[in-house]
């Protein structure tokens, strides 16, 4: 036989065997797209901000001048002094407070900008339009927003500008220096300033070398020493920006990889397990065209003709798919990062492409050698059934257990195929590990956030609408009077501090101090270790305070309060608290510091509100109280977008992974099925009934599955404690238990049903199928 | 179509029909048959008459295109898939050319797994598996797979699953035609002894000798029409007592 014939000979087979065909392509697809999804994953989380930066040109330099200070020849010399290698503006800036249905968002910086594109910082527009007229803006897309921020077409105020008081938003937009909080037409920006502020625009800069702190300050040094004195009035160095999105980056990246390389392992399982059953499944086949003369190369040939087009078929398809599941991913991955845009890179759809394709090979390359080492009898032997003797055993221990007869087969017959059985239980493990990790790590995603917004315990916050007002002590009288006034307030209590409001002898930076104006516990702060305080003299501190100063709960020592003269106060740390930043806190009551509760510290109020209490119709209620144009505003403690993406992710990627695992459950109950169709007949012409079969088809999975969730759930606990760990590492903090320990053993007992289930749904079709096959037509089956 | 059932009928065909695709010649035309009880019939026909299509019809492995089949008293034609199967459990006993025992069950779970499935008792099952397993001359290999066992022994097996329920009605299809011709005459009477107890029997068959030892009545199919249904088979086969009682 030519070889052109033997092609032709395996084309046939395709057309013959449409459903293998199709399996195998499917399989190669879900898992081509699992794997390029892995691989986009973990290059978007190698160093995203560096790469971003380059791509969008980032600002090394973000210069304020003041416009009245220097000339426009003045501002565009600076342009091309050395060591600058690109520049621009001058932009006009202004910064306005806006507020958002009732909600102050606080002071933000606009710049007047007519596009988002340029030589340097290039704006990625995400989404709406660039501002292209009046009482338009474009509000920034990063991190940080939060549930009522406002949406494309929203209506937004901007209070105590001269002209325009509300401007709508067009669009959503990413700096990745993130130069300013929105945008605006270069005319709209000269009518946002207040009357009697200084004119003021920013100038964008890139230079030859800044890559340290030191390297950027000598370049703002140099800029300002070329423009008149008085001109630069501030300046915002890249570094601070990077070590912003490094933040979030190291957060997220211990379980974006950790999902990444579970996606890589099953669609390794999957394809190789298909891959080499459907060439073992072609024994037969192949016994059949060695005896009519193939030659055991043509039969190579034929084989990987069948094994291949399929799966370049379902490849192809699979880089597609993956490209295009990976937009919501990178949506996410992206917003986490604060880089506007992330996107497939091409040498990832290659080497998903190459690397599947390569795994076929390798996978079919055994089963396919050992075929061609055989004879002809021995091929068509051997591709009628499993091993005999195996799972023997099995099936007469189930036969002596008083189970249905179904049940007992069906639990039995994994062990004829022990491999198979081995990838069945591998995929199964992962998904269900994927799930469990997944729920494992929201609940902690989830109190973590609870931690650091207190939403669960003060869900309304009274703020200042301008962090540099002082208001009165009537004003603030008034909001006392306010929220006791208010049916639905359970308690509150006032908090006083501020950044670098303290210093601690020994310490490098000042402390940021919380004192509270009376019982604080209530709260609920996390504690690492300690307690909460409790009398006159104790603090608590968070984890960036115990490492900068040395000093270890139960330590006592002495702080400063900055520009009151009073005497240093003696303080026994009691507890650390779960504060992931790098500037030292500490948090204590008002009868330990009370130098620091003046009007001038007073930052707000946490409120608790009794139980069924209204919380919009409670924020309406004391805003009114509060007249409207105070410097006080009620409002729900700001979110952090932060978590809502990363959970959002989390759910994503555990969703992929289980989905791909119920394929990989499919794929091989798919193929015993196949396999066993002949016994299919006969045990229906023997008086099986559907529903019998149903389940006896389904109890093969369900052993593997069992065997899955006592692996997948310490597995899953695991997993997610150290990636808790992992994530409190990157943000350089311990982490309380109750972070990781997350997942009690109530959840962990229904979140082992999740193997099962995973089994279940996989299994499910091809039982379905052979529940409702014909008998006669099984038993002409080969 | 109607029908009507005569009494001591084990089967009824009426107007039968099966065709597998639409336009093609069907398998079964208007076929009409009746076999009462107790009796032996033997099915013959050259290959692709439509044998094995009758045998999968009258077991309810498969549903006719037309007309109505009846067996036990039932109509099985128009029974869902989960009645069917009850039907065949409790009803038929099926014996195959090719043995079809499941090779990784020992002989006695073999027998034992229609009247399981069937949901017989535990111990009723097994001592109904253990006296057929006697009478078939087998107990001896009730823990052996059946890959270990001749061809014949396998068969001893698949007739004493297929009576393990005792069905009202044994079909048995090519019962030697996998078997040497010493091993197939064992089978043969085997099968006669059944028939001689009573069990109502309907044999599809390639071997006119076969068919004399054992039918009391020949039935010929050739390309899917019966041909001289009823004719009697030549006494000297069937002349000895026929002890009847159970099978």
């Amino acid at each position: 036989m030519s070889w052109l014939a033997a092609i032709r000979t395996a084309t046939g087979g395709i057309r013959r065997h449409t459903v293998q065909a199709v399996v195998l392509g499917t399989v190669l697809l879900i898992s081509t797209a699992s794997a390029l999804l892995g691989l986009t994953l973990l290059a978007a989380s190698n160093a995203p901000f560096q790469h971003a930066f380059e791509a969008r040109h980032g600002a090394d330099l973000t210069v304020t001048v003041n416009t009245t200070h220097a000339t426009a020849n003045q501002l565009a010399a600076t342009r091309t002094l050395p060591g600058v290698t690109g520049a621009a503006g001058p932009f006009t800036e202004a910064t306005v407070q806006v507020s958002f249905d009732g909600h102050s968002l606080g002071p933000r910086v606009l710049a007047g900008r007519a596009s988002p594109g340029g030589p340097v910082d290039d704006v990625v527009l995400s989404e709406g339009h660039w501002p292209d007229g009046p009482g338009q803006l474009v509000l920034d897309a990063g991190p940080g927003g939060g549930p009522d921020y406002p949406g494309l077409g929203d209506t937004v105020t901007v209070s105590g500008t001269e002209a325009t008081s509300t401007l709508v938003v067009t669009g959503f937009a990413i700096s990745i220096t993130k130069t300013a909080d929105g945008w605006v037409t270069p005319a709209e920006a000269t009518r946002l300033p207040v009357a009697g502020t200084v004119a003021s625009a920013q100038l964008l800069y890139r230079f030859a070398t800044a890559a340290t702190d030191d390297q950027v300050h000598a370049d703002a040094t140099e800029i300002a020493r070329a423009l008149p004195a008085g001109a630069v009035v501030g300046t915002s160095s890249w570094l601070a920006r990077e070590q912003a999105a490094a933040g979030n980056a190291a957060l997220v990246q211990p379980f974006v990889v950790g999902f990444a390389l579970l996606g890589l392992a099953m669609s390794v399982l999957v394809t190789g397990n298909m891959v080499a059953g459907a060439v073992v499944a072609q024994y037969h086949r192949i016994g059949i065209l060695k005896s009519v003369g193939l030659s055991p190369a043509q039969v190579a040939v034929v084989y990987l003709s069948r094994i291949g087009w399929p799966s370049l078929a379902g490849s192809l398809a699979g880089v597609l798919a993956g490209n295009l599941l990976a937009v919501p991913v990178l949506h996410d991955s992206s917003g986490i990062y604060g880089i506007g845009r992330q996107q497939v890179p091409w040498w990832v759809s290659l080497a998903a492409l190459a690397g599947m394709l390569v795994l076929t090979v390798l996978a079919a390359a055994g089963p396919a050698l050992g075929a061609g080492r055989l004879s002809a009898v021995q091929a068509i032997a051997a591709g009628r059934a499993p091993t005999v003797g195996r799972g023997y055993a099995a099936h007469r221990l189930a036969a002596r257990l008083r189970l249905p007869r179904p049940v007992g087969i069906g639990l039995a017959a994994p062990f004829a195929r022990p491999a198979r059985t081995l990838v069945t239980l591998a995929s199964i493990t992962v998904g269900a590990t994927a799930v469990i990790f997944a729920v494992g790590l929201n609940l902690a995603l989830s109190r973590v956030e609870q931690s650091q917004t207190l939403s669960a315990t003060a869900p309304v916050r009274v703020q200042k609408t301008d962090p540099r007002a002082v208001p009165s002590a009537a004003q603030n009288a008034a909001v006392t009077a306010a929220l006791d006034a208010q049916p639905g307030t359970l308690r509150d209590v006032a908090v006083y501090g501020g950044p670098q409001t303290v210093t601690v002898p020994g310490m490098s930076k000042a402390v940021t101090a919380h004192v509270f104006g009376g019982n604080a516990s209530w709260l609920g702060y996390a504690l690492i270790n300690g307690r909460w305080y409790g009398s006159p003299g104790e603090v608590d501190a968070n984890t960036a305070f115990l490492a900068d100063s040395g000093l270890v709960v139960g330590d006592t020592t002495t702080v400063d309060l900055v520009g009151t003269g009073t005497a240093p106060t003696t303080v026994r740390i009691v507890g650390e608290v779960f504060d992931p930043s790098n500037n030292p806190s500490m948090f204590t009551g008002s009868q330990t510091l009370p130098g620091l509760t003046t009007p001038a510290n007073l930052e707000g109020y946490d409120i608790a509100l009794r139980p069924g209490t209204d919380t919009t119709a409670y924020l309406r209620s004391v805003n009114q109280a509060l007249g409207g144009h105070g410097p006080w505003l009620a409002g729900p403690p700001q979110a952090n977008r932060f978590f809502e993406t990363a959970t959002a992710l989390v759910d994503l990627l555990a969703l992929m992974v289980a989905v791909a695992a119920g394929l990989g459950v499919l794929n091989t109950v798919l193929m015993t099925t196949r396999d066993k169709v002949h016994d299919l007949g006969i045990f229906k012409a023997l008086g099986m009934r559907p529903g019998q079969l149903l389940t006896m088809v389904v109890c093969q999975v369900a052993g593997p599955a069992i065997v899955a969730a006592a692996i997948a759930a310490p597995a899953a606990v695991a997993l997610t404690t150290a990636t808790v760990q992992a994530m409190g590492d990157a943000a350089r903090t311990a982490v309380p238990t109750s972070f990781s320990h997350v997942l009690s053993p109530a959840t962990l007992a229904l979140l082992s049903l999740a193997p099962l289930a995973i089994a279940a749904a996989g299994a499910l079709l091809p039982a379905s199928w052979a529940a409702h096959v014909r008998p006669a037509t099984a038993l002409r089956a080969e | 179509m109607t029908q009507q059932v005569v009494a001591g009928e084990v089967i009824r065909f009426d107007g039968v029909t099966k065709a597998y695709q639409t336009g093609a010649p069907p398998a079964l035309t208007e076929v009409n048959m009746a076999v009462t009880g107790g009796e032996a019939v033997a099915v013959m026909g050259p290959s692709g008459s439509g044998k094995s299509t009758l045998l999968n019809l009258l077991t309810g492995l498969d549903r006719p295109s037309a007309g109505t089949v009846t067996v036990a008293g039932r109509r099985i034609d128009a029974l869902s898939e989960g009645a069917l199967a009850r039907f065949r459990a409790r009803h038929v006993g099926i014996i195959f050319q090719f043995f079809n025992l499941l090779d990784d069950l020992t002989v006695r779970d073999n027998v034992l797994l229609p009247a399981q499935l069937a949901g017989a008792s535990r111990r009723r099952a097994r001592e109904r598996a253990e006296e057929l397993l006697e009478r078939m001359g087998i107990q001896q290999y009730r823990d052996t797979y059946p890959a270990r066992l001749s061809g014949g022994q396998r068969q001893r097996v698949a007739i004493a699953r297929a009576l393990v329920n005792s069905p009202e009605l044994l079909v048995a299809d090519e019962p030697t035609g996998a078997l040497d011709t010493a091993t197939g005459q064992q089978i043969t009477a085997v099968l006669r002894e059944l028939s001689d107890r009573g069990q109502t029997l309907v044999l599809v068959t390639h071997d006119p000798a076969m068919a004399q030892r054992l039918a009391t009545r020949t039935v010929q199919i050739v390309d899917g029409r019966m041909v001289g249904a009823g004719a009697a088979v030549p006494a000297p086969a069937r002349a000895t007592g026929r002890a009847g009682g159970d099978a």
